[in-house]
Parts: C-alpha cells; sequence; structure tokens
C-alpha cells in the first residue's frame, strides 16, 4: 500500500533494520586493535584547486612528522566515475601534490591506486578525469586494483562473515597506505569518507562492477572489515568542493575550501563528519570503528590546523539520512 | 590466469595461430569449476563468475561443444540474480526502492548471492543464444526472455547501459560506452526499437571523444555489429591503442577484436 508515493510498510521495516543492524555493529567482531589513546586531526585552508596545493599539503603534512623515508606509499585517491562538471573524484591535482609531498619527505616509492567500483574501464576514467596527466607530470605509477595480482587474505574482523576476501598484492605489500577520499554524501551509507573509500581495494575482476557482495553483507559491516585487514596510516580527504545531496554521483558540488588530514581513519572521518555538520556517532561505521580502529570522540582527537567550523548553510542530505545532522546546543538542551 | 582476458585471446587469436588457440581453449578447460561454472581466475573458489557465459561464448566460437560446455550451459541455466528470488522481489517491492528496477526482470550475477548486472547477463546471453539444451529448451528460452527483459529494464534515460543502475533516488545515471556496447551485442538479433537504436545513438554519439582502448574497442564491435560506420573508429584505435602500452590481456585482446571489424568478420557478429 503506497500514499503520497511512500511505502507505507517501508518506514517500520527499514527503522527496524537499522536498529537490528546498529545492535549488531555494537558487538565487537574484530581480532586485531588498531585504535590508540589519541589521534591527530588536522584542517588546512585551500581556497581552490588552483592555488599551489603542494605548498598547502606539506604544511599540512609537517604537523605530522610523518617518518616514510624508504617506504612505499601507496595513495589510494576516490576515483568512481567521471561526469563532466561534477566532483565526484579526489582532484588529481590533490594526488599530484600528494605525489610531490611524500617524495619530498624521502618515500621510497609513490604508488597511485584505485579499483573503480561502479566503472569497468578504468584507464576512461584516469583519461577523462585528467588523473592520467596529472600521474604523467610527475610520472607517478598507478595501478589498477581492479587488475592487480590478488592473495587470499583473512579478515581481521568479522562483520561480514565473509571469512576472507581477495586483496590486491599492491596494497598489501605497501608500507604505509595514504586514503585520500572526497568528501561526500553517499545514499546508501550516510557519508563516504576515507573508510569508505578503502572499499576501492577490493578488486571488480573478483567481486564485479559493482563490488555487489559488499552491498549485501552490509556497506557498514564490509567498511569494518576491509579497515581492519587493509589498515589505513594516513588520510588526506579532499574536502576543497565535497558533495552534498544524492552522493556519491549525482549530488552537488559544495565548496568547503578545506583539507582533512589525520592519522587515523576513525578520527579523520569523524572531523570531516562534523564538518558537514553531521552527528559522527551516528554513523555507524564511524561509531563501531571508534571501537577498535580509532578514535571518534573530540576528547581523544588532537585537532590541529583550523577549528572544526559546521558548515552554513547546513549540508543537503537525503530525507533518510536527516537523522544523522548533529544536534547544536539550543537542541540538545531542548 | 583469469577468465576474462583467456576468452577474450582465444576470441581474438587468428585461426592461423591454431597451437596458441589451443593452449587458450586448454586454460579455460582447466580453469572450469566441477558444477561447470568458470571461476574469475584461476585459484578462485568454486562457486562460478559471471565470466561463466563469455568462456562458454569463446568456446563456442572455437567450435568446442562438448561436454564442458553442455554443463557449462546448465550452470548458467541454474544461476541467477538474487532478486528473482520471492523474498528479495518483496524487499525490492516494498523496503528497497531507491534504485529503479523491476525485479521480475533478471539476468546474471557477477558471483553467487548478489543481483544481476549488465556485464554478466550480456555474457551469458551471448552464450545461451547460441546454445542448446535438448532437456532444457524451455528454460534456456525463459531465461533468454528474462535476461533481455533486463537488459530492457535497467537501460538509462535516453539509452545506453552502465553497471545497471539506470535511475537511483530519482536521478538518471550515465550510461557507459563499454557496457553499452557488450549489452546491444546481447541483443544483437532481437527486434529492432526504440531502445537499440536510442542505444546505438548514444554509444555513436560518445565515441566522438573515446581514447579509452577497451571502451573504444567494444564500442567498434558494436557499432560494426549493427551496421553502423565504424571505419574512423577503427583509425583511432589503431592510433591509441599502442600494444607495447596495453598492459592488461582482456584490452589488448578487445583492441584486436576491434581492429578485426576492419578487415574480416565480427566475433561476436551475427548469430549463426
Amino acid at each position: 500500500m503506497t500514499v503520497g508515493g511512500k511505502t507505507l510498510l517501508a518506514d517500520p521495516l527499514r527503522l527496524a533494520a537499522s536498529a537490528a543492524a546498529t545492535a549488531l555493529l555494537n558487538k565487537p567482531r574484530y581480532r586485531i586493535v588498531r585504535g590508540r589513546p589519541r589521534s591527530r586531526a588536522a584542517i588546512v585552508r585551500a581556497e581552490s584547486y588552483s592555488q599551489n596545493l603542494g605548498e598547502v599539503l606539506r604544511h599540512g603534512l609537517d604537523l605530522f612528522h610523518l617518518d616514510v623515508r624508504g617506504k612505499t606509499v601507496l595513495l589510494k585517491p576516490n576515483l568512481v566515475d567521471y561526469i563532466p562538471g561534477s566532483h565526484v573524484n579526489t582532484h588529481p591535482l590533490l594526488v599530484s601534490a600528494a605525489v610531490e609531498c611524500f617524495r619530498r619527505l624521502g618515500a621510497g616509492a609513490v604508488v597511485v591506486g584505485e579499483g573503480p567500483g561502479h566503472r569497468r574501464d578504468t584507464e576512461l576514467i584516469l583519461f577523462e578525469s585528467g588523473m592520467a596527466d596529472a600521474l604523467r607530470q610527475q610520472t607517478a605509477r598507478f595501478v589498477d586494483l581492479n587488475r592487480d595480482e590478488l592473495v587470499a587474505t583473512p579478515l581481521l574482523a568479522d562483520y561480514t562473515n565473509l571469512k576472507h576476501l581477495w586483496l590486491p598484492r599492491t596494497v598489501l605489500e605497501a608500507d604505509f597506505v595514504v586514503s585520500m577520499p572526497k568528501v561526500k554524501t553517499h545514499h546508501w551509507s550516510g557519508v563516504t569518507l576515507s573508510m569508505k573509500n578503502m572499499f576501492g581495494v577490493v578488486p571488480g575482476e573478483k567481486y564485479g562492477w559493482p563490488k555487489n557482495i559488499l552491498h549485501w553483507k552490509g556497506i557498514d559491516r564490509s567498511i569494518l572489515d576491509i579497515c581492519a585487514t587493509a589498515p589505513v596510516d594516513l588520510v588526506i580527504a579532499d574536502a576543497i568542493v565535497a558533495m552534498e545531496g544524492n552522493g556519491p554521483l549525482s549530488g552537488k558540488a559544495r565548496p568547503l575550501n578545506q583539507i582533512v588530514l589525520a592519522d587515523d581513519p576513525v578520527a579523520a572521518d569523524a572531523t570531516c563528519a562534523r564538518l558537514m555538520g553531521l552527528d559522527p556517532d551516528k554513523i555507524v561505521h564511524i561509531r563501531a570503528g571508534a571501537q577498535f580502529l580509532g578514535n571518534s570522540s573530540c576528547e581523544r582527537i588532537d585537532q590541529l590546523g583550523e577549528p572544526v567550523r559546521p558548515p552554513v548553510p547546513a549540508f543537503q542530505l537525503l530525507p533518510e539520512f536527516e537523522y544523522l545532522r548533529e544536534m547544536n546546543s539550543l537542541e540538545r538542551k531542548a | 590466469m583469469a577468465v576474462e582476458p583467456t576468452a577474450l585471446a582465444l576470441l581474438a587469436l587468428p585461426s592461423t595461430l591454431a597451437l596458441k588457440r589451443y593452449a587458450a581453449i586448454e586454460s579455460l578447460l582447466d580453469m572450469q569449476n566441477p558444477n561447470g561454472g568458470w571461476p574469475a581466475f584461476s585459484g578462485d573458489d568454486e562457486h562460478g563468475s559471471g565470466y561463466t557465459g563469455l568462456a562458454v561464448y569463446a568456446l563456442g566460437q572455437c567450435g568446442e561443444s562438448g561436454m564442458p560446455t553442455k554443463r557449462a550451459v546448465r550452470w548458467l541455466l541454474r544461476s541467477r540474480g538474487r532478486e528473482s528470488y520471492w523474498l528479495w522481489k518483496w524487499k525490492f517491492r516494498t523496503t528497497d526502492r531507491r534504485v529503479r528496477f523491476d525485479p521480475n526482470k533478471f539476468g546474471w550475477p557477477w558471483m553467487p548471492e548478489t543481483v544481476s548486472w549488465v556485464f554478466p547477463t550480456a555474457y551469458s546471453l551471448l552464450a545461451l543464444k547460441r546454445a542448446h539444451a535438448a532437456s532444457h529448451q524451455r528454460l534456456l528460452e525463459f531465461r533468454i526472455l528474462r535476461g533481455v527483459e533486463m537488459l530492457y529494464d535497467r537501460i538509462c534515460p535516453g539509452g545506453g547501459w552502465n553497471a545497471g543502475n539506470g535511475v537511483v533516488y530519482g536521478s538518471p545515471l550515465t550510461p557507459h560506452a563499454d557496457a553499452t556496447a557488450v549489452a546491444l551485442l546481447a541483443l544483437l538479433g532481437e527486434s529492432p526499437n526504440d531502445s537499440i537504436t536510442a542505444s546505438l545513438d548514444w554509444l555513436e554519439r560518445r565515441a566522438e571523444t573515446l581514447r579509452a582502448p577497451w571502451s573504444l574497442a567494444w564500442t567498434v564491435l558494436a557499432l560494426h555489429a549493427f551496421g553502423r560506420s565504424t571505419q574512423s573508429l577503427i583509425g583511432r584505435l589503431c592510433v591509441v591503442a599502442e600494444p607495447a602500452e596495453i598492459r592488461d590481456c582482456a584490452t589488448l585482446s578487445a583492441v584486436c577484436l576491434g581492429l578485426g571489424c576492419g578487415s574480416g568478420p565480427n566475433a561476436f557478429g551475427a548469430e549463426e
């Protein structure tokens, strides 16, 4: 039965399913703890993609005193599709700046890797998004993680019941993994940030386009299993122009003029959520991730650089994710 | 070793390289699962994958129609998208209506326990449209019918296909050249209709700016199979596809197949 285009059954069922999922995710199902007493997150100002991003990023990275000398660094941008005029991908100039910065920090090798989840033709996205040109100018190697050599890898968390995933050797052998998400809303998971960005390490060659088994096992659960197994060492999130509304493909561009860096993916995503005006504790994978993958609480995050300011006007969300909004102080009192 | 590049290489190898073709056939047969399906790659689990249709098609084009392909056809007839089961149909009709599609119209998934997608459905249709299943002929016809319906159902507004989501939350998604091409090849022989014409028109327009070898090669194959002009596209494919720079065998094979349209038969051309 439908009223006004809405199925009456839908909302109670969705709420019940959501409550069940939340309850289940609150049960610890991890075999490794990657959390730490405190995490660091930095917000650095970047007015546009045209200014010298290398300088801006170097300033941000200096706050973390990283030692990547001699290490193989894997940069994992969000390269999901190419839609002319739309900000769906991590900007090529930010990726290029990151390549330059890690080389200056003495990295033994800097590799860029991604396995797009929607399009089969990775090369087409590289060409048309401008990423191929940016990487060519840096003579940076790109690895298509959808078609890399695969290794059956036991999962270090058990939220999906998948037991193992085939993962790309390039990811498993990297010494230092940098998740470089585009800050976006997401029509299934609420947001797509540094943890969701790690869906891109799951190879399409095995799991298809899209990697539909991860949807069926639960996006939040899959995020937790993947991030437990393929750890993220650093996050550089592209919030210079973010996306709001019907992300990750059909949303609207939303300039925030910021880059978020963090040494912990949970802290990074919690900070990004706050920048979007969302409550990280209401985002299932951030809340569950805070049990064993990092810190989401402000009290446990050393905030470097600029302070977190909620967006004005508020970020647009799909109606079913309105509940993610962070309450302001007046609402809290009420 | 992976199934898709091996199957495409088998289709691309000329008959003059009989030993290489034989080796590709042997490799494919070695990788076949005991249940009749094909995995994604050697060493993968044995449940079967969305590449099975392509493996059957490639073997069939090389005259291999023995027991392995018969077992594979039976596997294809058993394999179906999860949306075809009553519980999930109910779910998609009641609580999960964010993606616009009709769960009655189903095809083949990339892997078990997931829903139908364009590439595996198109690969399976290519195989089944040329298959014979003596004791399952009605089921075979039913699956072809449903698979064709699924492709029409998942079409993007304005023509063309992407992975398999035409409209999400009321927003139309953009088609992809490779998925559109392979869907069109699977629909070859269907009665001409507006969906096919719109998709061919979209693909022709998209082709004007395509430079990525994989998508361009599939575009040539589809437009050629439907009698559209491909001469300039083949010329461009020659320019952009430098064999030494193509790192994966699937793309190299698709390029060879596309270039082959310039001088010989189309490996995905007219039905037998």
